[in-house]
């Protein structure tokens, strides 16, 4: 063999190594730095945990079948509450987002893969060994933690020693956050192809953005609180300790400024991902692009400044209370904003129903109706009769199921024929959709009627009185819990089995650079950077 | 392929992106240690 063709035998070689996968087992998946296959592995845990959660949720509905107490002991009771919070928010919503940005960034902006692969590795392999450690407190003698995922003082100090676990698991979980965080905004503000300024960055890149600048700032506060929390248990300190001259509510409003923003950190990039889907299936551009991205802006700027609504019952000066009532009902303009530009953009548009439309749809529908009951949250003198009750849960899981869980779910079936190169099985996507679109109704909607009628949340056991509605919404919890089995028989469908191949651009109206890339897209995303004109990408004239 | 100037282009972008990386880091690690010793010194 001549040297000539030695090195191009090299060079080919070494286009091989690059444009195809690992092939072992170990290579592809525990030492991945590709984004796409860290983004499978955050999906695939989020799903895993999504059902852990959910098993919970089924164990808190069936004891709340019936008035009395059934099936669990009250202490274990309060801790499945605890730990379904944890695990939804921190173990699936979180990391099923991550997944979303590390599969789908770098192609939406025309980078090869996120500026810092080898971190993109590290930060999810944390996750499974935070979540091990998480539920092996449910197995200690001291049991998991059962004082809300708020981890309020003094009950949360009353628990045992598992709860080093737990905050050392909530640590684990914030580094893991924080340094996917870095990771998306070096990515998307040093990895865009040229031509891709900031404006013309389709909402989902947005909204990501933002996210991600919350969660650098609030994620460290909760470290700092659980940490000292964690003193205050195990080494003697006071911060949060009465008796020490520690102060309980400090605790709160902490967490709480921490757990607001945490709230949007779950739904903004629900909110990117109904705008890239709504305009698709519209095949209309997106009403007001860049209403939307200040409107985002805005929503996160306010996120900071309403943290103690939550804590209107606690007692706060009037002019205190007045404040974060007024900030909280200011959310309702952008957020208004947002719908009435979802709704424009559905306006006159050449609209179809595949899958995606019909979960972006109810998302818009069902998150605003979450949104209205937070509004009435807001009101600082109602609040004292809502605080505490069953309206609260019926208000947050409206804006985390049917908002956040939606948006993950019509995230997934929009972009799932361009990760799989199959197209999955509409039929059952419908079903899957309508039987959640009305078990999601059946559960949670009851519940402000029992919140309404003076329920309080966190109990294993009730007043007779509110028998009725509890039923309905067990039965509501059962058929939604069971109606995500269809989810994942439509994903595996797609997977492995589905024989309709899907073409690069998938959908009629989408647009986009992801768009341009076959499906399933190459290993290696752009290896050379795309090019950005009004052809490839959905707001080009923006600025204009 | 990228050609040469692409890569050097690609290359000062990931320099750029680690600069980024090490500042958000900072800001992350000085919010939580700000955020104890005000705890510590309030005490």
């Amino acid at each position: 063999m001549s040297t000539e063709s030695t090195l191009s035998h090299d060079i080919h070689e070494h286009d091989e190594h690059h444009d195809h996968k690992p092939s072992g087992f170990l290579d592809r998946w525990l030492f991945t730095t590709n984004h796409k296959d860290i983004g499978t592995l955050y999906l695939i845990f989020s799903l895993l945990m999504f059902f852990i959660g959910g098993s919970m949720a089924m164990i808190i509905r069936a004891e709340l079948f019936a008035p009395g107490l059934q099936l669990v002991e009250p202490d274990f009771f309060n801790q499945m509450t605890t730990m379904h919070a944890l695990i939804m928010v921190f173990g699936a919503v979180m990391p099923a987002w991550v997944g979303f940005a590390n599969w789908m960034l770098p192609m939406m902006v025309g980078a090869p893969d996120m500026a810092l692969p080898r971190m993109n590795n590290w930060s999810f392999w944390i996750l499974p060994f935070a979540f091990a450690m998480l539920l092996s407190t449910l197995f200690m003698d001291s049991g998991g933690p059962a004082a809300g995922w708020t981890l309020y003082p003094p009950l949360s100090l009353q628990g045992g020693q598992s709860f080093a676990f737990v905050v050392f698991a909530i640590h684990m979980m914030g580094i893991s956050s924080i340094m996917g965080s870095i990771n998306v905004i070096a990515t998307i503000l040093n990895m865009r192809a040229p031509g891709m300024t900031l404006l013309k960055m389709p909402l989902f890149v947005w909204t990501w953005l933002i996210t991600a600048f919350l969660l650098i700032m609030v994620m460290p506060v909760l470290a700092g609180a659980v940490t000292m929390l964690l003193t205050d248990h195990f080494f003697g300190t006071s911060f949060f300790n009465a008796a020490g001259g520690g102060d309980p509510v400090m605790f709160q409003h902490i967490f709480w400024f921490f757990g607001h923003p945490e709230v949007y950190i779950m739904i903004l990039p629900a909110f990117g991902v109904v705008s890239e889907i709504i305009p698709t299936f519209a095949r209309k551009p997106l009403f007001g692009y860049s209403a939307m991205v200040y409107a985002t802006a805005s929503i996160a700027f306010l996120s900071f400044i309403v943290w103690a609504h939550h804590m209107f019952t606690v007692g706060m000066p009037l002019t205190g209370a007045l404040f974060f009532m007024y900030a909280t009902m200011l959310i309702a303009v952008p957020t208004g904003v947002k719908v009435f530009n979802w709704v424009s953009t559905m306006w006159k548009g050449s609209m179809t129903f595949e899958t995606p439309m019909l979960f972006a749809i109810a998302f818009v529908v069902l998150f605003t109706i979450g949104g209205l009951s937070g509004l009435m949250l807001a009101i600082a003198a109602v609040d004292l009769q809502y605080h505490d009750t069953y309206f609260v849960v019926a208000h947050f899981h409206y804006v985390l199921v049917p908002g956040a869980v939606f948006a993950l779910m019509a995230g997934t079936y929009y972009w799932l024929p361009k990760w799989t190169g199959h197209m999955y099985s509409e039929k059952w996507g419908k079903i899957h959709f309508w039987l959640s679109a009305i078990s999601v109704n059946i559960l949670f909607f009851p519940q402000h009627y029992l919140g309404l009628a003076g329920m309080p949340r966190r109990i294993p056991d009730y007043s007779t009185q509110f028998a009725d509605f509890n039923m309905i919404s067990s039965i509501g919890g059962f058929i939604f819990g069971a109606s995500q089995l269809v989810f994942v028989g439509v994903i595996v469908h797609c997977v492995y089995k589905s024989r309709q191949k899907a073409t690069g651009q998938v959908w009629e109206g989408a647009k986009g650079l992801e768009w341009t890339l076959s499906s399933p897209p190459p290993y290696h995303s752009f290896n050379e950077p795309p090019v950005i004109d009004s052809s490839t990408i959905a707001h080009a004239d923006s600025t204009h | 392929m990228m050609t040469g100037t692409q890569q050097d282009e690609m290359q000062a972008r990931r320099k750029r992106a680690v600069k980024t990386a090490w500042l958000l880091a900072a800001v992350a690690i000085t919010v939580f240690i700000a955020f104890l010793l005000s705890g510590i010194l309030a005490a």
